[in-house]
């Protein structure tokens, strides 16, 4: 009787519910089961335990993916945030037109395909007569190889990736912005506050949620880099990671197990690997911003 | 006028300095893409040092580029396949999420709570634990080299149904109550009442998925694995990769082509997505 009543509701969140169940909690379930087997896809997978994730705790690539992850990160996160935020303080001192126009060049990398940025700059970085190099030789600079050179390759991801989130995290900032009272600034213009005390003392806290938002996105993309480093270095599933793996990354590493070397039950510990790191990370984050508005 | 007598010499310099840097800026944001069109419609012979590429220079060269590439490789096909691509993940995506985002907003029944919470809790699973398992189930179905697989497994987004259910609960309880009197079915007051109101919305999921499904480079890289299903991205990843031997005119006629669509979409519908791009930081 009761479930005739409701049957029309069930009805009509079945479709969702049903691709729901099978494109995405059925997947992780299984993922989880392949995660302790090995199996290359079509034999019967074989149970090793934890077999997979020593595996590829112990291996080389591994410890290679992570610590190009941890400076990636390190750098390309707070850079990213700190360009953002003065790009939006920018375009929020400005008004009406101007304030539109300069928000949506800033905003414009955002919309290219990722595919397309990582594309577009390997030529404005290419050896000899790249964008790059060629201004670089105007100056009389050797021409460098950015993207074979592995001590330029990181950074020269760094430059893409600030060059596509600036824009994204901008206009998230910017709305931000638009919520923080204007008497806030009246009271503190009349204490004599001046226009960097503003911002120092007002603005920038009261967009700490925002900020923060910002930073947490942006920490569980980059930590799940793929598109930009595999195109930079023109990858492909039998050879991947750049000069020297000095671009590769845990989900190129992922990838690359399970089309490369069709090991699908270690790549599948990987994701899980990636997961736990990503998870407890943010948790902890979000345990110190709670513990430090107490 | 008053306003120009009133600021100082030192505003003024700021003024300037601010108009400055904010076009510098601008300049590094756009530049890369304005470079892209200007290698496109120049005369491929001319050396960079005498046509540094700074405008463009030819049409017909850029008009030549394109007939060539769509005459001489399969980058044609690559863009049916990704328009495809894109219009049915839009349309997936906003049918079921618009379902069933009108019943989680707007009514309530046994399981609604839990069953709205397993999906919220999606939104914070990253796609590198979902990835593999997703293809396998994906290949076991039979699905690899084909349409259905590039885009079913999709069409279930989360963050879909998140924005529209934040949309569909500003719809007032009373509206539905009055349509059901005067005798709306239940998918009538759906799709008379309640689509309408949260027409925007819709406009803004369809854009957004667009620009995500059209800019997708991973889920097509193992799906597609057949030439004659390959993306605009993949051929632009394959145009782009060290084994090719094409020249930077070729390559950049295939990085423009691909930049298109989105840039086309983000001149006519700015506000919408820098919209859309906020409130999914802002609410999220």
């Amino acid at each position: 009787m009761s479930f005739r009543r409701h049957l029309p509701h069930y009805l009509m969140i079945a479709p969702f519910m049903i691709l729901f169940a099978a494109f995405f909690l059925y997947p992780i379930a299984s993922g989880l089961f392949y995660s302790f087997h090995d199996w290359n896809g079509v034999q019967t997978p074989v149970f090793v335990g934890l077999g997979n994730y020593e595996k590829i705790i112990h291996s080389r690539d591994f410890s290679r993916a992570m610590i190009n992850l941890a400076t990636y990160i390190a750098i390309t996160v707070p850079l990213g945030i700190i360009v953002a935020l003065c790009l939006a303080l920018l375009v929020d001192s400005f008004t009406g037109r101007w304030s539109n126009f300069f928000r949506n060049a800033f905003f414009m990398p955002v919309v290219l395909p990722a595919f397309l940025s990582a594309t577009i700059w390997r030529w404005i970085y290419a050896p000899n007569f790249g964008l790059l190099n060629t201004i670089l030789g105007f100056f009389g600079a050797e021409s460098v190889n950015f993207l074979n050179d592995t001590g330029t390759m990181l950074y020269a991801l760094i430059a893409v990736d600030v060059w596509v989130s600036a824009g994204f995290n901008m206009v998230i900032i910017l709305a931000g912005l638009k919520n923080i009272p204007t008497e806030l600034y009246e009271a503190a213009r009349l204490d004599g506050a001046s226009k960097w005390q503003q911002t120092v003392f007002i603005t920038i806290p009261m967009l700490g949620p925002v900020l923060f938002f910002v930073f947490t996105y942006g920490f569980i993309s980059a930590m799940q880099v793929f598109d930009k480093p595999w195109l930079l270095t023109g990858s492909s599933f039998a050879s991947y990671g750049g000069r020297r793996n000095a671009l590769l990354f845990p989900v190129m590493d992922m990838m690359g197990r399970a089309f490369g070397g069709v090991k699908f039950g270690e790549a599948a510990a990987y994701g899980f690997i990636l997961t736990l790191a990503i998870v407890s990370i943010t948790a902890l984050m979000f345990a110190v911003r709670s513990w430090r508005e107490r | 006028m008053t306003t120009i007598k009133r600021t100082g010499s030192s505003d003024l310099v700021w003024l300037i300095l601010k108009f400055t840097v904010a076009i510098l800026i601008a300049l590094i944001a756009v530049f890369p893409i304005w470079w892209m069109i200007n290698v496109v419609f120049a005369h491929p012979g001319e050396p960079v040092s005498l046509n540094p590429r700074l405008w463009p220079t030819s049409l017909s060269a850029g008009v030549s580029k394109i007939q060539a590439i769509f005459a001489e490789t399969g980058y044609l096909r690559a863009y049916g396949i990704s328009i495809a691509y894109s219009v049915l993940t839009i349309a997936g995506v906003l049918t079921v999420a618009s379902l069933a985002a009108f019943e989680f907003s707007l009514f309530d029944f046994p399981g609604r709570r839990l069953l709205f919470g397993v999906v919220l809790l999606a939104l914070m699973v990253p796609t590198a634990v979902t990835i593999i398992p997703t293809y396998l189930i994906t290949s076991r179905l039979g699905w690899i080299n084909t349409m259905q697989g590039l885009v079913v497994p999709g069409v279930a987004s989360a963050f879909g149904l998140f924005m529209l259910v934040q949309f569909m609960r500003a719809i007032p309880k009373d509206m539905i109550e009055a349509a059901r009197l005067d005798g709306a079915s239940h998918l009538q007051i759906y799709w008379f009442v309640a689509l309408p109101l949260c027409r925007n919305a819709l406009v803004t999921l369809a854009i957004l998925t667009f620009i995500q499904a059209w800019g997708n480079y991973m889920w097509p890289l193992i799906i597609s694995t057949q030439t004659d299903m390959y993306t605009v991205g993949q051929v632009v990843g394959l145009f782009n990769s060290p084994l090719s031997h094409n020249t930077v005119d070729t390559v950049m006629t295939a990085n423009l082509l691909a930049a298109i669509p989105p840039l086309l979409f983000f001149l006519i519908f700015q506000r919408k997505i820098v919209e859309g791009v906020a409130m999914s930081g802002t609410k999220g």
